[in-house]
């Protein structure tokens, strides 16, 4: 029986398919809150699955020069590595499937694996465009992802505890968004980081380098790339509003605080030009490393002197 | 092995396909890191053999061809092909054709500068500016579709005046449009002046100064950005634009935030001079009978396309076709100065600085024939096309 609630929660819920149909869901809904702030008419609902559908029936072309382990293995990583995180995070508002002491550094980890594992698709081939893009998703990650991770460990400071499930049930009681504005906005902006979401888009900005990392890419490895950049952006979401936005609870009410931070996320999209990717790194740590480090300062303070 | 190093290059092609070209050309940038360090160019993948093909047409037959040289600045094309051919017969359009010439050449360089708004602004990543403008553009598209029914080729030139008049409900339609187009050019111009994030990518970028425009011989708003007054409708006017003169617009900063500034005022001056065109059409014909053949002779024209200076060489030998027509179009005068300010740039402003001469590749495009001592210097239009047969069998891979 425990397995198969184990194998349940995987493959099926929370984790597994769902999460992976909210993934294209969420994709959609910022692909379509984008266009309407863009005055375009935006995608049908099932246009994200209907890509991955095609991507998936496509012919995989492996460029020459490349490993072709590598080549094929990273999007399955890359893929695993979301849907695992997703075990840990409290997707929907329910307690996360799996937990223990810590489990909050062993997901920021694993949401790293997918820009990691971009970053060595590019490195992989011999593309000039997927090098400089490679170049680029690596250097963002070295600016974004200290900040990223300090402006996640303030919510698990003021908690007392290195494991989400705690922190989210301190959460309810506290909305950390009061307590510790800097860091949600760090976090937010973070994540849109982690995304390539624009303005931070330069790694794949495509009137540049084309598709960056992934120009190589076609079919079934593209596909498996683009599922684990929706199913980062539930788990992301659910992170923030789990952590700042008063915790587990409610799924509707969870769901739609998570929408309204998508709603936040397509409207800072559409209002901001593309950064360069030096500008993005002097971003990250004039104001972002900053910002977080102002926060903890008053965090600890706090702990000091109550 | 550090020497082996340094003669390693790193060169990022772009084009000739490419997302950030609409057009093909082809550029290479040799990079270290993000920074350009030499950059070339190669043109000619649009060649179109158009010059010669108007060899081949009769006069105005060459008009329609001339007409589709270039997609947005298509109306410009056939002004001044018809300005060349009625110096050449000596006939002079009347002035209400001279205006309402003018007038289609000033609303065709609002929906170009609206188009070149939203394709710069979509090259620097903000695809918002982008939709926006490309949507109010569609208010000029109209209008341009109301007067002359086509929405692109308006095809608005007769040789010797227009096609068309004007009528009252259409220059109230024109005016509204305007009124419309002049706020959202007012909330364009503080845009690309104050948001921060398009600023960093624009102020202080690309920068031409004065004297190196000058020197590559830099043309239209890529020129007037970095402080050269050099504007075919002030300098020498033509049709409608001696009745109805022309402030230059001039910035001195020479940026990529420059030329983003002199497009957006020189809607507002296109705008000042449509109401004046309209205020004060003159009265009369619109066109003047031209004989089919036309005096041996050879005339220049130099014209203002939205892009800048464009000159046709026109040469008859008495018949019904041209002998010779030569097309020079801004963006050939341009290209150079990409290549020269894309050195010591990141490969991500690149994009930008190549769109903001407003490049149209299939324009320039020409083939030059160098000719020596055992060559023939006149190939028809059979030989040739056998030639270009040959070339890309032989060079087939």
């Amino acid at each position: 029986m425990q397995t198969l609630n184990s194998l349940f929660a995987l493959l099926i819920f929370p984790g597994g398919l769902s999460l992976l149909a909210a993934g294209l869901l969420y994709e959609w809904i910022d692909r379509k809150l984008l266009a309407q702030f863009q005055n375009r008419i935006g995608p049908r609902w099932f246009q994200p699955l209907a890509d991955v559908l095609k991507l998936l029936a496509k012919e995989e072309i492996i460029p020459e020069g490349v490993d072709r382990r590598l080549f094929i293995g990273l999007p399955v990583i890359a893929l695993a590595g979301g849907l695992t995180a997703a075990l840990y995070a409290p997707l929907w508002g329910f307690a996360p499937a799996f937990s223990f002491q810590g489990d909050l550094v062993v997901t920021l980890y694993l949401l790293s694996l997918l820009t990691l594992c971009i970053g060595l698709a590019g490195a992989n081939t011999l593309d000039r465009f997927s090098l400089v893009g490679a170049t680029r998703t690596l250097t963002q990650l070295f600016s974004y992802e200290a900040p990223f991770l300090l402006a996640l460990l303030g919510p698990a400071i003021a908690a007392g505890s290195w494991q989400i499930s705690d922190i989210s049930a301190y959460a309810q009681q506290h909305w950390m968004v009061l307590a510790q504005p800097l860091g949600f906005i760090v976090i937010l902006i973070g994540l849109m980081g982690k995304l390539e979401l624009p303005p931070f888009d330069a790694p794949e900005a495509e009137t540049e380098i084309v598709a960056g990392a992934l120009t190589e890419y076609s079919g079934r490895g593209l596909a498996l790339f683009r599922l684990g950049k929706g199913v980062e952006m539930v788990v992301g979401l659910a992170l923030v509003a789990a952590f700042y936005l008063g915790g587990a609870g409610n799924p509707l009410l969870f769901i739609a605080k998570t929408l309204g931070l998508l709603f936040i996320v397509a409207g800072v999209q559409s209002l901001l030009a593309r950064m360069r990717i030096d500008q993005t790194v002097g971003l990250w740590w004039r104001y972002g490393a900053l910002f977080v480090l102002a926060q903890w300062i008053f965090i600890l303070g706090q702990r000091v002197m109550g | 092995m550090i020497e082996e190093r340094k003669r390693e290059r790193f060169t990022v092609p772009i084009g000739p396909q490419h997302p950030a070209l609409k057009e093909p050309g082809h550029f290479q940038f040799t990079v270290e890191g993000e920074i350009v360090t030499e950059a070339s160019v190669r043109l000619g993948y649009a060649h179109r053999g158009i010059e010669k093909a108007a060899e081949g047409r009769n006069w105005v037959q060459n008009l329609y061809l001339v007409e589709r040289i270039c997609g947005i600045c298509s109306h410009i094309h056939a002004t001044a092909f018809s300005l060349g051919v009625e110096q050449l017969a000596g006939v002079e359009a009347p002035p209400r054709a001279q205006a309402i010439r003018t007038l289609v050449a000033e609303l065709e360089r609002i929906h170009s500068h609206l188009l070149w708004l939203g394709v710069a602004a979509h090259e620097a990543g903000f695809d918002t500016l982008f939709m926006y403008s490309w949507r109010d553009r569609e208010t000029v598209m109209d209008l341009l579709e109301e007067l002359t029914g086509n929405r692109v080729n308006y095809s608005a030139n007769l040789l010797g005046g227009v096609k068309f008049d004007i009528s009252q409900a259409q220059m109230e339609a024109i005016l509204q449009g305007l009124d419309f187009l002049e706020t959202r050019t007012y909330h364009y111009l503080e845009v690309v002046n104050s948001d921060t994030l398009f600023l960093q990518r624009t102020r202080g970028v690309g920068v031409m100064t004065r004297s190196q425009a000058e020197l590559l011989g830099a043309v239209g708003p890529t020129a007037r950005a970095s402080g050269v007054v050099r504007d075919v409708r002030v300098e020498a006017p033509y049709a409608g634009y001696i009745d109805f003169p022309v402030h230059p617009v001039v910035e001195k900063a020479g940026d990529l935030e420059a030329r983003f500034v002199v497009r957006m005022k020189e809607l507002l001056e296109s705008y000042f001079l449509i109401r004046g065109i309209l205020a004060h059409l003159p009265e009369g014909e619109i066109n003047a009978r031209l004989p089919r053949r036309i005096k041996p002779g050879e005339a220049i024209v130099r014209v203002e396309a939205p892009r800048g200076e464009l000159l046709y060489f026109i040469k008859s030998n008495g018949s019904d076709t041209p002998e010779r027509v030569k097309v020079r179009t801004p963006t050939i005068c341009n290209m150079t100065s990409v290549i020269k300010l894309a050195v010591g740039h990141q490969l991500a402003d690149i994009p930008m600085i190549l769109a903001g001469i407003d490049p149209c590749f299939s324009c320039n495009d020409r083939s030059v024939l160098i000719r020596r001592s055992d060559s023939e210097q006149h190939w028809d239009w059979e030989t040739l096309r056998q030639y270009g047969n040959r070339f890309y069998h032989a060079n087939a891979k």
